[in-house]
């Protein structure tokens, strides 16, 4: 028997734990609307968030979550886009412990596994940018 | 503490062992207490006191209990036949490491192996960031292997041989 978890929940300390990782560079949701007048900054989607439902009836029988979020790492110059990326490397893949604020809502994951993807630059803005992906295994 | 209750991922699984080099394995009735035995082994970061143990840096922790195993009966004539469950063995652990050649533990199962009839206590920890729950169990080192296949890591492979018919217990922490 497991519980559903609330999403609401994972937004919050993915939030607070990027920021922690990453203070003082600007962590967003979504999108950053400052981007003209920021040199770095990251963004973070949530997705896949899904705990697989065994046999009918009992609408508790279900495992245990493993959402993904996506960072999308921005600076004016590749180096610093390496170097932002890294911090989050070296903090974040294979960690386990308490993720989030440990005060206000913060959980236990077993694991957070980090795939950097791709990196790639956008002529619009004039930004390098990083796209990474973290994996969550969270007791449920 | 209450026992954990939660569905939980096999990543919160960690192997543990008695660090001693000439270890003096727990007693059937110490594997299955948690207070100054099987949590001395059981490192910190999996809600011990770690003061006498050593992670396992293993792959993955491979299935754990006992084997399966039952009588058959079966008599000419009849429709059904019947299975009668024996209480076998503890099941042998198949460990694949990723390769440190200065890893303590590693060098430690390296000389277990050598040795052949050092007895050793092993733990199975489950943790979810506040409560433990243990599986103990003691057993040998055989089937040493290092593979350096050059498709991934250098892996180093061994199997515990649990002892006896009834050297594990359960525990949590309280």
């Amino acid at each position: 028997m497991s519980t559903q978890q609330n999403p609401v929940v994972y937004a919050q300390a993915i939030q607070f734990q990027l920021n922690d990782i990453l203070s003082p560079v600007p962590v967003y949701a979504n999108f950053n609307r400052n981007w003209a007048k920021q040199t770095e900054f990251v963004t973070w989607q949530l997705r896949n968030v899904h705990q697989p439902v065994y046999t009918g009836q009992q609408q508790n029988n279900k495992g245990i979550d493993t959402p993904v979020f996506q960072m999308s790492v921005f600076n004016t110059s590749l180096e610093g886009a390496f170097n932002i990326s890294n911090t989050i490397l070296q903090s974040l893949h294979g960690y386990s412990g308490m993720f989030g604020d440990p005060d206000d809502n913060g959980f236990f994951i077993a694991k957070a596994d980090v795939v950097w993807l791709y990196n790639t630059y956008d002529n619009e803005i004039g930004m390098q940018q990083i796209i990474m992906d973290c994996t969550l295994y969270i007791p449920t | 503490m209450a026992l954990i209750n939660k569905v939980l991922p096999g990543y919160v699984a960690t192997l543990w062992m008695q660090a001693d080099p000439d270890p003096v394995a727990l007693t059937d009735t110490q594997l299955g207490t948690w207070t100054g035995q099987v949590a001395d082994i059981v490192g910190t970061s999996a809600g011990g006191t770690g003061t006498e143990g050593y992670l396992v840096p293993v792959e993955a922790i491979p299935a754990f209990g006992a084997d399966d195993a039952f009588a058959a009966y079966s008599i000419a004539g009849a429709r059904t036949g019947a299975k009668i469950t024996t209480q076998n063995q503890v099941t042998s652990l198949t460990i694949t490491a990723a390769w440190n050649p200065a890893n303590a533990a590693q060098l430690q199962v390296r000389d277990d192996g050598y040795n052949g009839t050092t007895i050793r206590t092993y733990v199975i920890a489950v943790y979810d960031g506040t409560d433990t729950v243990a599986y103990a169990f003691n057993g040998r080192v055989g089937g040493l292997q290092w593979d350096m296949s050059p498709s991934a890591e250098g892996k180093f492979i061994f199997t515990i041989h649990p002892t006896g018919g009834n050297s594990y217990g359960w525990s949590n922490n309280t």
